[in-house]
């Protein structure tokens, strides 16, 4: 499609090429621009927001009467030293393993469902009233009910995360399919496409960059199920490395814990993000 | 009764009566589809497929609910969670709509919190629930401090991508037309991102009720989500189904008054909010 683009602004001086986007090339040596990113007054600013926030937690921690339980920064950080390091891994590990296999469970089971509603007239009236009837009930609510169905603790967990993945990813599959430019299937249908072929090549691409959009809000929202079922299952895990150390008073951990559950579930999305990247690299020609 | 029939270049359409709107294939298709959740349920339960033998039928819930629904405790519980989620909810839509939009508008404020912002966004709200339990000297507040984190990322970065998205020649114009900063702010960044933040308070809407079940859970003394934990304690397993669909009732609910009302305030882009709420809210 690049070099269609590149030949029509050859042959034609009235189409302009939407893509071609002329920098002024300066050579720097590659320190120098190093320094000059550092240096910049928007990063100095940037970092001093962290710095502020610190501040603050400090201030607050210090002089506020009710905030003297929660640990000042600089415990926190002399906590992550203190972390026996195989432990803190396997509850990770463990915690991971639920996230993804709910995770891609919920998209196995939840992706061609959402397909089915989208493609299909008749089992979108068939299908979708039931999912909307069930859709409302938050996710953690049915805490409890998997507790008593599923033997395994693990299966219960599991359970709740693909739970949690599971509705993201059929409504963002159903709401992709038909948000596509009815164009491009009549065009395809025009040159004569197969069914499969309207689907794979068409309509499912067509729809990537919201079914992708809807994978990134299913992988939060696994992870903050994983950490609730986590908290209340109490079998290991990050949830429950939390839920411990708050029991026994064990303040920084808490805070430790709670950081490593942001920096994985955000590793976690921008995984989804680059996946879903590669599979609409379409999208940069626009 | 003969359909009305009219005549559009040759080819005759049947417009369709009042009667054959209700009653179609379409309609029947959708009341089957409800109707065989609640037989697939009721199924399950009956003939003890694996374990579901555990789990209450329709008609337990059903006699459960409408019992429940008669005592005093249960509008205590609903009064409980609703001053909960909306009290924590609103609160982060008072702070997080005034610091989103200066976000999004100036570019030195942004340097100094849109990072700190981004930093504590990916950590799930229910992972401060020993936070809030730790600092907050009642319980009351402690739930409600779980839904205002869970409200305040999605209702943050939505009024962000609602100031990012404007266009930005009104900005130019409004300049152009030596309107001052206050007058911009007002006049252009406020409307013009009210679309957004209606999608971001809904879907704040949405996590703040999820959050309050897992705090109440937890810690509380009343409320949905302790009734639901306090059922299977006790054994009494179609209280919990029931409480579940109050929680989903009341959550669709909410978030359908925070559609409706913005819909009232923003009525120029009502198209936009319905495409927004089509491609985002819809989880």
């Amino acid at each position: 499609m690049a070099t269609n683009a590149q030949t029509m602004t050859d042959t034609s001086d009235t189409l302009v090429s939407q893509t071609a986007v002329w920098k002024p090339v300066v050579k720097r040596s590659s320190w120098e621009q190093l320094k000059r990113k550092i240096f910049a007054l928007a990063t100095v600013r940037r970092i001093s927001s962290v710095l502020i926030f610190l501040a603050l937690w400090t201030v607050v921690v210090r002089f506020i009467p009710n905030f003297h339980q929660i640990p000042p920064p600089e415990q926190v950080f002399l906590a992550i030293f203190k972390i026996k390091v195989s432990v803190f891994f396997f509850e990770i590990f463990r915690s991971l393993y639920r996230v993804l296999s709910g995770f891609f469970l919920g998209i196995l089971i939840g992706f061609p469902i959402g397909v089915a509603i989208g493609y299909s007239r008749i089992l979108n009236y068939l299908l979708f009233p039931a999912v909307e009837m069930v859709r409302p009930i938050p996710p953690i609510a049915w805490i409890p009910l998997s507790v008593l169905f599923f033997v395994n603790i693990e299966s219960q967990i599991i359970f709740l995360t693909f739970y949690g993945a599971f509705f993201p990813t059929v409504y963002n599959t159903v709401g992709g399919i038909s948000g596509v430019d009815i164009r491009l299937p009549r065009a395809g249908m025009s040159f004569g496409v197969s069914k499969a072929q309207l689907l794979f090549r068409i309509i499912l691409p067509a729809a990537s960059p919201q079914i992708f959009a809807g994978l990134k809000i299913a992988i939060g929202i696994t992870w903050l199920m994983v950490v609730a079922a986590e908290m209340i299952a109490s079998k290991g895990g990050l949830g429950y490395l939390i839920w411990y150390n708050h029991t026994v008073m064990n303040y920084p951990f808490v805070f430790v814990g709670m950081g490593t559950i942001g920096v994985i579930g955000a590793l976690c999305s921008v995984g989804v993000d680059r996946v879903g990247k590669r599979f609409t690299k379409w999208l940069d020609i626009f | 009764m003969a359909p009305e029939q009219y005549d559009v270049s040759g080819v005759i359409i049947e417009k369709p009566s009042a009667a054959s709107k209700v009653f179609n294939a379409k309609n029947l298709l959708k009341v089957i589809s409800i109707v065989s959740l609640f037989v697939l349920w009721a199924l399950l339960v009956r003939f003890n497929v694996y374990r579901f033998g555990l789990l209450p039928t329709p008609a337990d819930v059903l006699t459960w609910g409408i019992e429940w629904v008669q005592g005093k405790l249960f509008w205590i519980d609903v009064a409980y969670t609703f001053a909960r989620v909306w009290g924590g909810v609103l609160t982060a839509c008072l702070i997080a709509i005034p610091m989103g939009l200066m976000i999004g508008w100036n570019k030195v404020f942004s340097d100094f919190t849109f990072p700190m912002v981004e930093i504590l966004r990916p950590i799930p709200g229910i992972a401060y629930i020993p936070v809030a339990i730790m600092f907050l000297p009642w319980e009351e507040a402690s739930t409600a401090f779980i839904c205002f984190i869970g409200a305040f990322f999605p209702i943050i970065v939505n009024t962000i991508t609602g100031v990012k998205t404007i266009d930005r020649s009104y900005f130019r114009a409004a300049l152009c037309l030596g309107s001052n900063p206050r007058q911009i702010f007002w006049h252009i960044v406020v409307p013009g991102a009210l679309p957004y933040i209606s999608t971001g308070m809904a879907l704040g809407m949405g996590i703040g009720w999820m959050a309050s079940v897992a705090g109440e859970m937890i810690s509380g003394k009343y409320g949905l989500g302790y009734r639901i934990w306090e059922s299977y304690t006790l054994i009494r397993y179609p209280l919990i189904v029931v409480g579940m669909i109050c929680i989903g009732f009341l959550g669709l609910a909410s978030s359908a008054a925070i559609r409706y009302a913005t819909k009232r305030v923003v009525p120029w882009r009502k198209a936009i909010t319905e495409s927004l709420d089509e491609s985002i809210t819809k989880r």
